[in-house]
């Protein structure tokens, strides 16, 4: 079986432009534009957020969509579930803005409309073959490939360094 | 070893039915248990018995009920979120009414007794009533528990137009609103000097206060009631110290809940008010187990025993005990004795671990502005983080409790805990 693509994070790649937030909400709009989506009520939300670490840290946070995803456990009304590809998905018709998800999830990635009483979060934007916020970002800094690949890199990225400092 | 289901051979006089594992209680932590064991073991048979009549549903959604905003098929906890397992065999309006550890086997109501190998105990709780409140047994008084409260509470609302509720507690503040939504007056009298009092100290309620006031529920505090006076019709009006009568047609009593343990009265398992449990959900008697509201457990922060009644924690320990169950050895990791999340009169609250500071010499932060209230509790030390309550805005609530739970010392985020300005990559700077 083919593995599901996830979003990685390079923190050392973001320079913090929110390129990704803007992509993302604009995505979860209704129009699917940027001059539609700020006129909409309510105002379409990004489910990516980017946060600063003194001195000069960015780190961009989505949604991991965890293994043992404590929002779903926690969940009161039956509103988390998770899809044959392994994507916690929130319904927004069985949710009930009773904020329990937020006050389990230890990467505060799930988002709130107080007025319509509804969480929200990373759907890894299934009408699109990469995720929003992937695409627009300048940097490289968010990647979605599976666990494999994306290891892969990695291992291969600290061997080159180790080997570089080796040789000095 | 064991197929699906086991039933005794041809011949035999008493039927000797067995089920591998059997789960008393069919809400939170019995469900939780029995889709849990079949990750673990695909073909142990799993019986689960409840004595509602309903199959299993989501019981903090019966106030919405009462407001009309969900029917109860919108409820059902088959198929949503971790509740996918297959060839669980649910056991509606079964009651349990005794259990024998030493031969094991249940003993249920009208249909005699089933053998186990593995037994879950998640008989969960049920409301107290205060004996001082006279004539509490009167048709329209409630204490809603049960989806068939609920709907009995629905009838009742359609010939009411004032409900009086008896305590300050989440689900009593629920129902009320559900009440005001439904159209009839409410008034809601509390003991304590400040609604919510068990998950916050009164002037941290003062923003929550403001939003009930002002959408229209009506509250007595210091104030308790004595009476309920009814006539053939049901409730016509209670009376309260002080206060005197007071007019209404029904009434609904949220003052706490008690384990439901009396079917093991006999059976040599261990109770203090609740069952107790050892680190891995096994109570005393062998092959035996408890979770949920029925089960005592403990605070990871302090060492004390505590018992909870919170479907989150339900879950989480009958997920524990499933496991354990199931032959994969699990420590429960235990709970905050408050940890509660919620909107009411459109103000989200949390509000989580240690929240009564008073008489204790904790260092505490308070902020308050006009649309947002928060309290940061940590140790007389300053170095752990043991409590919060966030008013207004709960942005990142999880990630306090992960500092609460995991007792982090916070000398390095000290400063984002008081100023709420916490978050992930704050954990993970090292890599930057």
């Amino acid at each position: 079986m083919l593995k599901p693509k996830e979003i990685f994070v390079k923190t050392h790649r973001c320079v913090g432009c929110l390129s990704c937030t803007i992509a993302c909400a604009v995505e979860h709009s209704k129009s699917k534009t940027l001059f539609g989506a700020i006129w909409e009520t309510p105002v379409p939300k990004s489910r990516v957020y980017v946060q600063w670490v003194e001195p000069d840290g960015k780190v961009p946070l989505v949604c991991r969509h965890c293994e043992d995803a404590p929002c779903m456990y926690a969940c009161i009304s039956g509103a988390i579930s998770r899809d044959e590809n392994g994507v916690v998905i929130t319904d927004t018709d069985k949710c009930i803005g009773c904020w329990t998800c937020v006050m389990v999830c230890p990467y505060g990635v799930i988002g709130r409309y107080l007025e319509e009483h509804k969480a929200y979060r990373c759907d890894r934007c299934p009408d699109r073959e990469i995720p929003a916020c992937v695409s627009a970002c300048p940097t490289g800094a968010l990647v979605y490939e599976t666990v494999d690949s994306f290891s892969v890199k990695v291992r291969k990225h600290v061997s080159r360094e180790l080997l570089r400092a080796e040789r000095g | 070893m064991y197929p699906g289901s086991y039933f005794g051979r041809k011949g035999d006089n008493v039927r000797q039915d067995k089920s591998r594992y059997i789960i008393v209680g069919a809400s939170a932590a019995g469900m939780a248990a029995a889709h849990t064991i079949r990750l673990h073991d695909r073909q142990g048979s799993v019986t689960v018995f409840s004595e509602e009549p309903d199959t299993p549903y989501y019981r903090p959604l019966i106030p919405f009920l009462v407001s009309g905003k969900k029917r109860s098929k919108d409820m059902a906890l088959a198929g949503c979120g971790p509740y996918t397992g297959r060839d669980i065999t649910v056991r509606t309006g079964a009651r349990v009414e005794s259990v024998n550890t030493a031969e094991k086997i249940v003993s249920v109501q009208g249909s005699g007794g089933l053998a186990y190998e593995k037994i879950l105990f998640a008989t969960g709780s049920r409301p107290y009533i205060p004996p001082e409140i006279n004539g509490a047994d009167a048709k329209g008084v409630f204490a809603l528990r049960t989806l068939a409260h609920a709907r009995n509470m629905v009838k009742r609302v359609e010939t009411s137009d004032h409900a009086v509720m008896l305590g300050g507690g989440l689900l009593n503040l629920k129902v009320a609103f559900a009440l005001l939504e439904r159209g009839l007056k409410v008034t809601l009298v509390v003991y304590s000097p400040e609604v919510l009092s068990r998950l916050m100290e009164p002037e941290d309620a003062f923003l929550l206060r403001n939003a009930m006031d002002k959408a229209g529920l009506k509250i007595k505090t210091g104030c308790a009631a004595t009476h309920i006076i009814a006539d053939r019709t049901g409730v016509t009006g209670v009376v309260l110290d002080p206060g005197g009568e007071m007019s209404c047609h029904m009434v609904c009593i949220g003052k706490g809940v008690r384990p439901n343990v009396e079917f093991l009265e006999g059976s040599h398992v261990r109770i203090e008010k609740g069952i107790v449990t050892d680190r891995y959900t096994a109570c005393s008697a062998p092959d035996a187990f408890a979770a949920g509201d029925v089960a005592v457990t403990f605070n990871p922060g302090s060492g004390d025993r505590i018992m909870t009644a919170l479907w989150t924690n339900a879950v989480e320990m009958g997920r524990c005990a499933g496991r354990n169950m199931a032959g994969v050895k699990t420590a429960y990791s235990g709970t905050l004795g408050i940890l509660n999340a919620t909107q009411v009169a459109g103000e989200p609250f949390v509000s989580m671990g240690v929240v009564h500071a008073k008489d204790h010499d904790f260092e505490i932060y308070r902020h308050a502005t006009e649309t947002t209230y928060r309290k940061v509790v940590f140790n007389p030390e300053g170095t752990r983080l043991i409590g919060a309550v966030f008013i207004g805005d709960i942005t990142n609530a999880g990630l306090y409790r992960y500092v609460i739970r995991e007792k982090m010392p916070v000398m390095h985020i000290k400063r984002y805990i008081i100023d709420h300005t916490l978050h992930y990559g704050h954990f993970v700077t090292g890599n930057i």
